[in-house]
């Protein structure tokens, strides 16, 4: 594998096509901080340019676009609270925070490594176990994706940073917004009070409006904020010594996680963040401090969707199934140039094949060295005061939705959602178990009515399937754990009160 | 600990919460009796938002009750009005003109409106600065992404 | 203008479009599809419009606004001027969204013009390698047991979905139709073992028979198909009279002025007609080919007719 894996690398390295995995990674990246314009429409921007181009190429262009977009979403996040992605969506949580201490600079830098170590973790697997990870990915069928969404739902009913009641409140909310369209299973329109709601509420629209719209909402009417004087010494951006020996393991354990559930078409980065959070919160000895911009909750997920964006290409790779829309896209060019992508691309075009998994090893490092020069200029941004800033995000976030699919009913919807984020937050219920229960409800009510369709309502499918019955297992330690952990919390709490 | 003599905001304040969860719980139940239901093993398209409703309302009469024992910190922010208003105003105004007269000016239009929630904005200020961010807008979106948006209406 | 720098560096660039004087079109035009960019609607609308840009002169700008089965941008373009600057890219799924919805802002043939097909292309049914020797085996599995055969397919009330309820319909064995997001992820169900037959495209399916992961066991077009001859029809084996035929073309809102039509008909014909256009639709599994508007009209009006017939047959909710 290691021979053929340099083969690849022969191939990327020769001076034209480095140059287009450069052009990917840099134009996915860029394109990938404007919020709301994300890969899709970044590569669909570009899919005419590979009209002109051999297929390896083409690939290795759109690909980087895809993980260099990734790249780029977090630095929107991080620094303007405008998620693009569900997995971004995590990378707001400790990174905003971050930002308005005035230590976006560290938050960038923290940001980038992780995203680094996590796409290499991934290329790492894609080389060595891409054949292995698709044979367990085919296991997965509708009882075990439903199994492993009950698991994520529980892992992350731990995420909000307020009381458990408030946030498992808001990831049902957020199960019901989900529900709005038609329904998968039988077409039955749910909700739909005006013909553009039949394909659902856009998730572009729900997290900029939560995220984005709601944090404008309360900072546009404060009078005098003055530019942040933020550092841009390098010396302030690099993590302390300290702070980074607190890194070591969440990059691991979110690389990790990123790096399985990438692998399974169709859920990837969404759930691998979500579950890489829930996991540091849970496993650290401060919880308390998540949310607050802590480092170890940032550089677990940043590392998970990062993993998660290359080991997401291993059903794309060896099988020529999309696991995403973008994946769909990036299929999409291969046919176009005359590659019918399937199981047979590895043995019949192993320097597409092998290349294209080599170009993520070299764009992860093209990625990493533009990166932390440019962590300077975006903190620069942030020198420009808020009362000139904020009306340019605005019609970044309105521009950017309406470009998705060209709906009105998007924008005012993501107005709408900015105002629900708003009041929400008055009300101390926090956005992000919302957007976990939007994208998760879905998964969970779809697989599961799959299942008892295709088992002919029989439950016991759940525990005789092996992989479903060892997530089943997962979940009930994961509760009885929860509980118990509840308990001692609660005498602690009634010692100290008495 | 928090001191007794605190005043506590009155009751439906505290209660508002929970209870505005609790609208949407219903709210919820009420738009999705009629679709069918099935039964567990075989739901219908009313299954879950039935049981999404229900379990709202649930987790919002918990909510209340914990608001309403609970002392004091169930005080909610002051709202900033301006903000909302004119945040508002910027989005509703781009989304009502963007599919007629084109991107640049909606753009524009966004931009001066949003403006306004600027206590210090001054007209002069707001007509240079749209004009800037509207043109930064048009190369990027227009020129360098060919967002498949028209610029000006034909 | 990215676009533009990054397509002349390399130097294969066929250059400047001639561009000659005549009323129409004197400014963009544009191709609206209800799907999402990047899919095929969205490839075939920008290989169309590059081509008629090219031809009359003119850019024309692909415009995406997906939304309930393409029946959003169907709506949209219904009630737009029918000036022939606004052409609307149309799918098998024009014809179904036609049976399938109760209320459409719009009347599906007559708020319509129609200009031309651009390619049509057929369904194939695929099992796993090895498990079904033939489609009749298939068939009599089915009858055998009933509901002991799984079809995946990509999705509730989408073509793919239709084919496979026509199929049970007409040899009169009971399927479980199992949707899925997709054709890809129907496929993923297959490999794993999760359904036992999906029905789609040759996207979905020829890499996998390529592979000899599936066996391909029939084809839903009433002659065998052209690229894959040695495929047996469903109309010669177990369904007589089976003929499944999705399809691609353009159409705009009714009431374009007969010699815009003329002119948007012969420039499509003329696309239709270049080699690399015939070939990047025959890459996304379509035969290409035109028509006139008269038979583009027909066919919807014959498809209308069938797919109401199964959609009550088979008792699939109206929307």
């Amino acid at each position: 594998m290691i021979d053929q894996f340099l083969l690849g690398l022969g191939v990327v390295l020769q001076p034209h096509i480095l140059m287009y995995a450069f052009i990917g990674v840099f134009i996915g990246q860029l394109i990938g901080v404007l919020p709301g314009i994300g890969a899709i429409t970044a590569i669909s921007l570009l899919l005419p340019v590979t009209f002109y181009l051999d297929a390896t190429t083409s690939m290795i262009m759109l690909a980087g676009i895809y993980y260099g977009s990734q790249y780029g979403g977090s630095i929107a996040s991080i620094l303007l609270n405008l998620p693009g992605t569900p997995s971004s969506v995590v990378t707001c949580l400790e990174g905003y925070p971050l930002s308005k201490s005035n230590r976006g600079g560290l938050a960038l830098f923290v940001a980038a490594l992780s995203s680094f170590a996590g796409g290499m973790v991934g290329v790492a697997i894609l080389v060595l176990a891409a054949i292995p990870m698709t044979i367990i990915a085919l296991r997965f069928g509708a009882p075990e994706y439903a199994m492993l969404v009950i698991l994520g739902l529980l892992a992350a009913s731990l995420i909000g940073t307020g009381s458990q009641i408030r946030s498992f409140a808001m990831v049902v909310l957020g199960i019901a917004l989900g529900l709005v369209g038609a329904d998968q299973t039988t077409g039955y329109y749910r909700f739909v009070a005006i013909p553009e709601l039949a394909d659902g509420i856009s998730l572009v629209s729900l997290a900029m409006g939560l995220f984005g719209v709601s944090e404008i909402i309360r900072n546009a009417a404060v009078r005098s904020t003055p530019g942040r004087v933020m550092s841009i010494r390098m010396r302030d951006v690099i993590p302390t010594r300290a702070e980074a020996r607190t890194l070591g393991l969440p990059i691991l354990r979110g690389s990790s996680i990123g790096s399985f559930f990438g692998a399974l078409p169709g859920t990837g980065a969404a759930i691998a963040s979500f579950m890489a959070y829930a996991i540091e919160k849970r496993v650290s000895r401060t919880p308390e401090k998540f949310g607050t911009g802590h480092l170890p909750g940032l550089a677990g997920p940043e590392s998970a969707n990062n993993a998660a964006a290359q080991t997401g290409f291993i059903p794309t790779l060896t099988l020529g199934i999309p696991g995403d829309a973008v994946m769909a896209l990036i299929i999409g060019a291969l046919i176009l140039n005359g590659i019918i992508p399937g199981p047979r691309l590895m043995v019949d075009q192993p320097e597409l094949f092998w290349g294209v998994i080599a170009s993520f090893f070299v764009g992860n490092i093209i990625l990493l060295l533009i990166n932390i020069p440019l962590i300077r200029l975006w903190v620069l941004l942030l020198r420009i005061p808020y009362q000139k800033l904020y009306p340019v995000i605005i019609v970044m976030i309105c521009v950017g939705v309406y470009s998705h699919r060209t709906s009105v009913t998007d924008v005012v919807l993501t107005l709408a959602f900015g105002i629900l984020g708003y009041v929400m937050k008055n009300y101390r219920f926090e956005p992000a178990p919302v957007l976990l229960g939007f994208v998760l409800g879905p998964l969970l009510e779809d697989n599961f009515r799959r299942a008892m369709l295709i088992y002919r309502g029989d439950f016991t499918v759940f525990v005789t399937r092996p992989i479903s019955a060892i997530l089943v297992t997962c979940s009930v330690v994961l509760v009885v754990f929860a509980i118990r952990s509840s308990i001692k919390a609660r005498r602690k709490t009634a010692r100290v009160l008495s | 600990m928090q001191g007794v003599d605190q005043v506590q905001p009155s009751i439906a304040k505290r209660a508002s919460s929970g209870g505005v969860l609790l609208l949407i719980g219903l709210i919820i139940l009420v738009v999705a009796w009629n679709y069918p239901v099935g039964k567990l093993t075989q739901m219908g398209p009313g299954f879950i938002p039935r049981v999404v409703g229900f379990v709202i309302c649930a987790l919002a009469a918990a909510i209340i009750a914990i608001d309403l024992s609970a002392p004091s910190h169930a005080r909610g922010e002051k709202m900033h009005w301006r903000g909302l208003i004119f945040v508002s105003a910027a989005i509703l105004i781009f989304a009502s003109v963007v599919d007629r007269v084109g991107l640049v000016p909606s753009m524009f239009l966004a931009v001066a409106v949003s403006m306004l929630a600027d206590f210090d904005a001054r007209p002069l200020n707001i007509l240079v600065y749209a004009t800037l961010a509207t043109l930064g807008g048009w190369l990027l979106f227009v020129v360098a992404l060919e967002l498949p948006i028209p610029a000006f209406w034909r | 203008m990215i676009k533009k720098l990054l397509v002349a560096l390399p130097l294969t660039l066929a250059l400047a479009a001639p561009s000659f004087a005549q009323d129409f079109p004197e400014r963009a035009m544009r191709i609206v599809h209800g799907f999402g960019a990047g899919g095929n609607a969205d490839t075939v609308s920008r290989i169309m419009a590059e081509a008629i840009s090219a031809d009359l002169g003119e850019p024309v700008v692909v415009e995406s606004r997906p939304g309930a089965g393409g029946t959003v941008a169907s709506g949209y373009v219904a009630s737009e001027a029918p000036d022939g600057y606004t052409m609307q890219l149309l799918v098998g799924g024009h014809a179904v969204a036609a049976a399938l919805y109760n209320e459409l802002p719009y009347d599906s043939v007559n708020d319509f013009t129609f200009l031309s097909t651009l390619g049509q292309f057929p369904f194939f049914v695929a099992a796993r390698a090895g498990e079904y020797e033939s489609i009749s085996a298939l068939i009599e599995a089915a009858r055998a047991e009933p509901g002991s055969i799984v079809i995946g397919h990509s999705g509730v009330g989408s073509t793919q979905h239709l084919t496979g309820e026509l199929l049970g319909l007409q040899t009169g064995a009971e399927f479980i139709h199992v949707p899925y997001k997709g054709g890809a992820a129907a496929s993923t169900a297959l490999m794993g073992g999760e359904v036992n037959v999906i029905i789609d495209t040759g996207t979905v399916i020829s890499g996998q028979a390529e592979a000899g992961v599936y066996d391909i066991l029939a084809v839903t077009s009433a002659e065998r198909w052209p690229d894959a001859p040695d495929v047996p029809t469903l109309n010669e084996t177990v369904a007589p009279g089976f003929d499944v035929v999705s399809w691609t073309g353009l159409g705009a809102p009714a009431g374009v002025p007969d010699d815009v039509v003329e002119i948007l008909s012969t420039s499509i014909g003329k696309a239709l007609a270049q080699p690399d256009v015939q070939e990047k639709i025959a890459a996304l599994g379509a035969a290409p080919g035109g028509s006139t508007s008269e038979e583009l009209k027909a066919l919807i009006e014959r498809q209308i007719a069938v797919w109401s017939e199964v959609i009550e047959a088979a008792g699939i909710e109206r929307r």
